[in-house]
């Protein structure tokens, strides 16, 4: 009898060991998950153009993370808007929305879009992710709506989603000139992207100070991107890893975004 | 010689202060630097009645620049609210919503 009550103790014990070892666990690769991109994050860039030889504010860029929740699923909203300085305005405005609606776990896209303004140009675009399958719709300025579906890989990401995929990459065990590889759709293509860890530097990074950052190159095969570690990105060497500059070489001209303001992270 | 360059230093000054008062940030240190150059290289060619001129236009080009740079320095850069634009956001996030639940019957 003794022995009976005592395996039935122990049965629960063991259960309820089990239970509150995979409690732990969830909490904990949920904390991990979690951790580095939550709702309510908000980063404020400011875009710099090289002009004769020096860099000229232009426009402010502002990166957002918020909580979209639908009947069936809960998504991470990333998005990424520029906007230029009003002075600028009257002269060749910019209004621009990127978003990625994302996994909150895995950061895979279910639905990217992008609607830009520019000096009077605009272009819509919509990518729709559906497994290993993207439907993208096309829509420029006095143009006709082009839609194409093509093939794209499990693990492949948006431009914006990208930046923050890039952030849950552990670099901290990286060694100086190695690379790891990512796809992104870009203008109704899948695009391959190189990433190199190219060391640490400390860069200033707005209201978090001057920050010891992973210095990062993205090389991607195209025509928008120009140069050999050219298009650089630091991001803080702490659990945030908050990109504190980001600099950009384009066929007419370079670039640089730098934080301004980071807050919710 | 002294003709050509103050003829450059000329079209650069007038240059030069248009783009400094027109919201064009760095751009108009280049016209401004040519003028000061221009003007510098007049005013040392010419003989000490024709001074006139060219020290005028390095003052100028000299005054553009300062306040060019100071602009840089201590005018702060804002981003007008535009209720167009939020309006757009707005409504690209219903869209999106809406998009995403369709999405989800798909599946």
């Amino acid at each position: 009898m003794i022995s009976k009550i005592y395996k039935l103790y122990l049965c629960t014990f063991i259960y309820t060991m089990k239970k509150i070892f995979l409690i732990a666990i969830t909490v904990f690769l949920s904390i991990v998950t979690f951790a580095q991109i939550k709702s309510g994050e908000k980063l404020t860039f400011a875009a710099s153009y090289n002009m004769s030889g020096l860099m000229t504010q232009l426009a402010q860029v502002t990166m957002e993370t918020e909580s979209v929740n639908t009947e069936k699923n809960n998504y991470l909203h990333l998005s990424c808007e520029a906007a230029t300085f009003s002075k600028w305005d009257s002269f060749f405005k910019i209004r621009d929305i990127y978003e990625s609606y994302v996994n909150p776990e895995s950061l895979k896209p279910s639905l990217y879009k992008r609607s830009i303004d520019e000096g009077g140009f605009t272009k819509k675009e919509k990518y729709v992710f559906k497994g290993t399958t993207v439907t993208s719709t096309m829509k420029r300025k006095n143009m006709a709506e082009t839609v194409r579906t093509f093939t794209v890989g499990s693990s492949t990401q948006d431009i914006v989603s990208l930046i923050y995929k890039l952030r849950t990459v552990d670099f901290s065990k990286m060694t100086i000139g190695q690379t790891t590889s990512m796809t992104v759709v870009f203008d109704e293509k899948q695009v391959p992207v190189t990433i190199k860890y190219m060391g640490k530097e400390t860069v200033a990074a707005g209201n978090l100070g001057k920050k010891e950052c992973y210095k990062l190159s993205i090389d991607a095969t195209t025509k928008v991107l120009k140069g050999t570690d050219k298009n650089l990105i630091w991001i803080t060497a702490d659990a945030k890893k908050v990109p504190a500059l980001i600099k950009f070489s384009i066929p007419v001209g370079t670039g640089q975004l730098t934080l301004s303001t980071a807050s919710g992270i | 010689m002294r003709k050509t360059t103050l003829l450059l230093a000329s079209i650069f000054t007038v240059l030069g202060i248009v783009f400094s008062f027109l919201p064009l940030g760095t751009l108009a240190l280049l016209p401004l630097l040519l003028a000061i150059i221009f003007s510098f290289i007049t005013f040392s060619k010419s003989e000490n009645d024709l001074k006139q001129l060219p020290k005028m236009l390095l003052i100028v080009g000299v005054v553009c620049l300062l306040f060019v740079v100071s602009k840089q320095f201590f005018v702060k850069e804002e981003v007008a609210v535009d209720k167009n634009f939020e309006q757009v956001k707005k409504e690209t996030k219903a869209e999106a919503k809406k998009e995403l639940e369709e999405i989800e019957g798909l599946e």
